[in-house]
């Protein structure tokens, strides 16, 4: 059965409040049961509690089965790609190095690449997957168009990105500003940028306790 | 520079913790292979926070084998924290206590196992030896906001009417008391003002020493809600938390300063006419006193005090001032402190200055820490209370609850003392015996070192828990008692809405639902009195006669009526007087609605006086009880984190959680590191008056640089309390968990701990 | 016609032809080749065409021709000196003929898997010689107790047609067939219990080939049932019937999952290929420094990417090509941006970080290293 068509994923990183929700709801997944799927980073923790979590972004045109030379990676015909299929999986690592997003996961021992497949015994019956059903900022969430247009009117939906030059269009949308200037995110542009936060020492006198 | 004496270090417990952990537990065989259908389904609520999430665990086999989200539960509509999804791991543990044990010195443990029908025993000798030696008194009871509402009637109504002991208290003292006591002394009465709904369509939401993200994770999802629909949030926070991090303003005030901030507020609400004078004139009374206090708090002298840009507090001032909606929510940040009720009451201030609260989307709450935070303040385990509310220094209280127990009201002892003023008691001799559930106060009261010597010197312990807690280590018997998902009974949750806990497998082994421990030690007592229950409905019937009349009332409140309504809000009485409309079948959501009645007010208006009026307490500005100075410098505030819950006897038990932050850190600024000559990963000093601790240091810009933070769910040598200081506030005997002294070094060498106990442990 | 179909046509003609030039040679001209079995002859024909010619397309891929290559200059310019070449042989053999690495992944899919396997190469050895003409028994002139075994044409050794080494010969298919049996019964339950198996498999990839060992199996089985109990009751017909099951599993094989088999050993020559390179120049990250991968791994796939379509290049970026960037600085990049895009809307502002480069994200785990796969997760920093 394929994931129903009205229900879309929906990410907002800068909601994450890196609190692992998602890390922990991917290992109940029956697909993988015991093992997370999810990439949750601290992007500069010295600096500030920015995370990013990270889930597959389902290209249309995946570069991770592409480069596969082992024919492992499907792309179902609902947009799903797929983890590897165990009997191909070469574990040769290409997919790991080529994904622009930073997706899949190399189990080495069990000479296999997974990765997060949407919850696919989940979403294709209808159901919220793990991550975004759990996730308490909702930056992991699932649902309708309208739902978030609903919810969230001061953000849209995006899902083309740009990576130097190369544009990649994904199932999964990552929410912007309803202002942002173009319907495109573009992802190399922002390589050097630090975390985003505030600075506690914006505001304080700087005193500190002396010995 | 003056050494004071080397403070005590905890024991390693090496032995101990070999036999009962703590040690992790991972999903291992029917928890992890795929495609197990469970047997079935329960939908119940999580056992660790306030929010109490709705969920539904999977079971096979008596064995809870995974979780599902239960999206139909309002609240949460299925979302988790980590703890929520890994909660299931406690069950089946191979720390679990399947026995009763005693102490034994022989034993390389110090622990031997002994027939439950045998320490029962045990226990009722020791009550009846030391009650009969030392006065009723002598005997105390330490109970926990953990436990479902039902168990904690149960606590008071054993402690009060069985041993008939004034000492009765409970761990929400160290939780959710400041904010009570302020609520009781603002509105008359004790709960959140406003459903979580109303946040929704706040304008403007403050959020005052609460790490949201960690500490009530859900509740993040309903500010970025608010936000998405253009609500400004201010965050107040020593730290830059997940949540602050991306607010529209930060206020990064100094550790114990926030009255001071508020009344800053104030004062510029006032000094702009961003009041609603109209409101304050109609439904309040005090206001004149406060505005004068607040007179001297210009934003200059504010910002001094809090160590806050004196922009950021105009900026804080108008938003709040000028908002149409808001909603003011705060937490452990302001209340754990020598002055929590102060720091509570002035924050309650600007929301009564402002005039938005009672009406949707204007609201005002403290979140609750424990499970059961809410119910477990409301029905007779607080030292002063009696069930419904109640005060057991109110005669007439006293006499309605004697009625409603078939007992003479003389025969119920007067108010008692606070669960740190027991640990005194049981230091100074003057308590000999304890019986404690749901508490594990060796981790989680402040100067632990000295609650440690407090157990030792007590003729008899008694914990009851399922683990061997760090403080279990120390009783003379140890009953096994039953997890959340081992009982049924309900809860009421963050917003007073009171949910179902139901029950999933049954307790193992020797271990038994709590209540019918308690029950077994009066009968063995032979004062089983009023204490024959058959399950938790009958006691559940019986606290809604007890509740009937008073501020918390639920006689209203059935089982069915909250399964069908994912939950009731108390207050729900049962019958209303001629003419007042009976409340909905969820309950009262929203508290302080115009026109809305009460049993004090009784029509007089929407606040529970007599007057019906709200009250502006004047709230002086005093500091911290222990300030910095030169030989402990910086200030040290102590938290939490999301992996873990609170003590950590549960949570240092599931692998998951513990993998996350397997060990206790030091936050520091880095410029106060590089200061220090500290590096992240360092072995890291933490000294204080009382106590010192070593852990590594992580250095991150997040935080004040006057200020190090410890997060305390951790027993031992890793125990942020053995450094904080017991100083309490003199309304609600909350201890200043969120300041003290200290000083800093870089540690010589790694801590005797590293080599034999595990991160956990 | 594209280059590649003509090339794998052509090969897969070759590859048949030899075939078939083999089965004239070893079976003397056909004199051993047994007339009732051409049948099966001609449908292995078929899939040695299809298997070779899929292969060879398969080759073609940008990819796999790339790891094609360097996983024979991988295996050509190694130093197989010493222990070496006994380690890389003993990994090999434990994963081809042990399935060690599907014991890894889980301990009853290793048992199912390499019981259809053995099962399936058992029944290979035995069946194909036969088929071929390239093995045949006869009785031994001048003593009858015993046979004579013949392989290509040529005598090779004798037994006694009544010694418990002649009863296990004779019976090798019934014992792969109870192999086969074992293991798809295993199969079969995972696939309808297992939740998750439930949700990806499709009928053609995950059943179907189930369905057809499990059908040769059986008729087989009947085939000894009947000329050993019922007097070669049915014999007939059951024959029929097995064959008919025979020979669709073998026009199967160049289709279906069938395929894996002749895929899997590129495990070794990526294997290879990835433990040569280790040992020659890292890439390092050009965002935050940290060594990630071989620099070797990155230019290929920087190529395969180019053969591909694909222009990950940043022109005006000291970063050059997006595969100079390790994978956590990617979602840190992925985070950055998206930040960008709240700029002014949300609170916050970038920070200045005090660094030239930005730092390496880490996991949020802190407890990495530790729990069951924390050795797993710390491995894939930079795998």
């Amino acid at each position: 059965m394929p994931v129903p068509e009205t229900l879309e994923f929906f990410v907002d990183p800068a909601r994450c409040i890196g609190c692992q929700s998602c890390v922990q709801a991917c290992t109940e997944c029956d697909t993988h049961k015991g093992q997370s799927m999810i990439q949750l980073d601290y992007i500069d923790r010295a600096g500030s509690t920015q995370t990013v979590p990270v889930v597959c972004m389902h290209c249309d045109s995946p570069t991770c089965a592409e480069v596969c030379p082992a024919d492992a990676i499907k792309r179902t015909e609902d947009g799903v790609v797929q983890t590897a299929r165990k009997p191909r999986c070469i574990a040769c690592n290409n997919c790991v190095l080529a994904c622009p997003f930073g997706v899949p996961k190399m189990n080495s021992e069990a000479s296999l690449m997974m990765k997060c497949d949407m919850c696919y015994d989940r979403t294709s019956v209808g159901l919220k997957p793990m991550c975004a059903s759990v996730c308490p900022s909702q930056a992991l969430a699932f649902g309708t168009r309208e739902e978030m247009a609903r919810m969230r009117p001061s953000a849209t939906p995006v899902n083309t990105f740009r990576f130097g030059g190369q544009t990649i269009r994904t199932k999964v949308n990552v929410m912007v500003s309803a202002d942002a200037p173009d319907n495109c995110i573009d992802v190399t542009a922002a390589m050097f940028d630090a975390s985003t936060g505030h600075d506690v020492l914006d505001d304080v006198f700087g005193e500190v306790g002396q010995e | 520079m003056s050494h004071p004496i080397q403070p005590p270090l905890p024991p390693l417990d090496r032995d101990t913790i070999r036999e009962f952990g703590p040690t992790r537990a991972y999903g291992t065989d029917s928890r992890v292979r795929a495609g197990e259908e469970p047997d079935r389904r329960v939908k119940t609520h999580c056992c660790f926070c306030g929010q109490q999430c709705g969920l539904q665990l999977e079971v096979k086999d008596n064995t809870i084998v995974g979780v599902e989200p239960w999206y139909e539960f309002p609240f949460n509509q299925g979302m988790l924290c980590p703890k929520g999804v890994k909660r299931y791991l406690q069950q089946d543990h191979p720390d679990r206590l399947l026995h009763a044990y005693q102490k034994d010195p022989s034993a390389a443990s110090g622990f031997r196992k002994l027939s439950y029908e045998e320490a029962i025993g045990r226990v009722a000798e020791s009550i009846e030896r030391i009650q009969t030696e030392h006065g009723r008194d002598a005997f105390a009871v330490l109970s926990g906001a953990s436990l479902t509402t039902e168990k904690c009637y149960l606590m008071g109504k054993f402690a009060h009417m069985c041993l008939r002991t004034s000492n009765i208290d409970y761990n929400g003292r160290l939780c959710m008391v400041s904010a009570g006591a302020a609520n009781k002394k603002a509105f008359g009465i004790d709960r959140a003002a406003n459903p979580w709904d109303d946040i929704l369509g706040a304008e403007v939401i403050l959020v005052a020493g609460a790490n949201v993200a960690e500490c009530a994770p859900i509740t993040t999802n309903y500010i970025w809600q608010a936000r998405e629909h253009g609500a400004k949030v201010i965050v107040i926070d020593p730290r830059i938390t997940p949540i602050a991090r991306t607010c529209d303003l930060f206020l990064p005030v100094k550790p114990g300063r926030d009255t001071a901030l508020f009344s800053g507020i104030l004062q510029l609400m006032i000094e702009n006419e961003w009041l609603d004078r109209e409101f304050i004139e109609e439904h309040t009374v005090g206001f004149e006193q406060v505005a004068d206090l607040v007179r001297e708090w210009t934003p200059r002298k504010t910002a001094e005090e809090t160590g806050i840009a004196e922009a950021s507090i105009r900026t804080a001032a108008e938003w709040w001032g000028t908002a149409k909606s808001s909603f003011l929510l705060h937490a452990r940040g302001i209340e754990h402190h020598s002055h929590g009720v102060q720091n509570v009451l002035s924050a309650i201030n600007i929301v009564l200055a402002s005039g938005r609260i009672g009406k949707p989307n204007c609201g005002y709450a403290t979140i609750t820490g424990q499970a059961n935070g809410q119910g477990g303040r409301e029905h007779g385990q607080k030292c002063d209370q009696l069930p419904g509310g109640r005060d057991l220094g109110n005669p007439e209280h006293r006499a309605y609850v004697a009625d409603v127990w078939g007992i003479e009201p003389d025969d119920l002892p007067p108010p008692g003392v606070d669960a740190y003023e027991i640990m005194r008691k049981a230091e100074a001799g003057e308590i000999k015996g304890l019986l404690s559930i749901c508490f594990n106060p060796v981790v989680s009261l402040p100067d632990n070192n000295f609650v440690r010597r407090a157990l030792e010197t007590l003729d008899f312990y008694v914990a009851i828990d399922f683990f061997m807690s760090e403080s279990a280590r120390y009783a003379d018997v140890v009953l096994p008692g039953s997890l959340q998902e081992e009982d049924e009974g309900t809860v009421t949750q963050v917003e007073g809405r009171i949910v179902r806990i139901n029950k999933v497998v049954e307790p193992p082994g020797d271990a038994r639902a709590d209540w019918r421990i308690i029950q077994d030690i009066a009968k063995a007592l032979g004062r089983d009195q009023g204490l024959t229950f058959n399950d938790p409905g009958e006691i559940f019937e019986e606290l809604r006669t007890a509740s009937k009349g008073g501020v918390c009332d639920y006689s209203g409140v059935s089982y069915d009526r909250i399964e069908e309504h994912f939950g009731v809000f108390w207050p729900c009485p049962s019958e209303t007087p001629e003419g007042v409309p009976e409340p909905g079948p969820q309950g009262t959501p929203r508290l302080f609605e115009p026109g809305a009645w009460n049993p004090i007010a009784k029509g007089a208006g929407p606040f529970y006086f007599p007057d019906g009026k709200a009250r502006f307490v004047p709230t002086p500005f005093e500091g911290p009880a222990e300030d910095v100075d030169a030989e402990y410098p910086l200030i040290l505030t102590t938290g939490r984190i999301v992996s873990q819950f609170l003590s950590g006897n549960q949570t240092r038990r599931i692998g998951p959680l513990v993998d996350h932050a397997p060990e206790p850190k030091c936050e520091l600024h880095p410029r106060l590191a590089a200061r220090l000559g500290i590096a992240e990963g360092d072995w890291t000093t933490v000294e204080s008056r009382r106590g010192t601790c070593t852990v590594r240091a992580s250095v991150v810009a997040t935080i004040r640089p006057d200020t190090v933070f410890l997060p305390y769910h951790w027993g031992g040598r890793k125990s942020a309390n053995q450094l904080t200081v017991s100083a309490q506030d003199p309304v609600s005997k909350i201890p200043e968990y969120k300041v003290c002294a200290v000083r800093v070094t870089k540690a010589e060498a790694p801590p005797e701990y590293v080599d034999s106990l595990e991160p956990q442990q | 016609m594209k280059r590649e179909v003509f090339r794998s046509g052509a090969w897969g003609l070759g590859v048949t032809s030899v075939l078939a030039l083999l089965i004239v040679v070893g079976s003397r001209n056909l004199a051993h080749f047994d007339a009732a079995l051409v049948a099966y002859t001609f449908s292995l024909l078929f899939a040695t065409f299809g298997l070779t010619y899929r292969y060879s397309m398969w080759l073609s891929r940008p990819p796999t021709a790339m790891f094609w290559r360097r996983g024979w200059q991988a295996l050509l310019r190694r130093p197989w000196g010493q222990g070496h070449a006994r380690a890389w042989l003993s990994g090999m053999a434990l994963d081809l003929l042990a399935n060690r690495f599907l014991f890894r992944r889980d301990r009853l899919r290793g048992w199912t898997h390499l019981l259809i396997m053995w099962g399936c190469i058992l029944a290979v050895a035995i069946t194909f010689p036969l088929v071929f003409g390239w093995l045949h028994f006869r009785p031994v002139a001048g003593d009858l107790s015993l046979y004579q075994v013949v392989v290509f044409g040529f005598p090779a050794f004798r037994f006694p047609h009544d010694s418990a080494f002649a009863f296990f010969l004779f019976h090798g298919l019934v014992w792969a067939s109870l192999l086969v049996i074992a293991g798809v019964m295993l199969a079969v339950r995972r696939r309808l219990r297992d939740g998750g198996a439930g949700a990806v498999q499709r009928f053609a990839e995950d059943f179907m080939p189930l369905i057809l060992l499990f059908a040769v199996s059986v008729t087989g089985l009947m085939l000894t049932a009947s000329y050993t109990w019922m007097k070669g009751y049915g014999f007939t017909f059951v024959s029929i019937l097995h064959a008919v099951t025979v020979i669709a599993t073998f026009i199967w094989l160049p289709f279906g999952k069938f395929f894996h088999v002749f895929q899997r050993p590129a495990q070794f020559g990526a294997g290879l290929y990835r433990s040569v390179s280790i040992s020659g120049d890292q890439a390092s990250c050009r965002r935050c420094g940290h060594a990630f991968s071989s620099r070797a791994h990155v230019l290929d796939l920087i190529e395969v990417e180019r053969q591909l379509g694909y222009r990950y290049d940043i022109e005006g970026s000291e970063a050059e090509h997006y595969q100079w960037i390790c994978p956590p600085c990617r979602r840190a990049t992925f985070a950055a941006a998206q930040s960008r895009a709240w700029r002014g809307h949300r609170g916050g502002e970038p920070l200045t970080a005090d660094r030239r480069s930005p730092p390496m994200p880490v996991y949020v785990n802190s407890g990495l290293g530790q729990g069951p796969l924390g050795e797993e997760d710390a491995k894939n920093r930079h795998a």
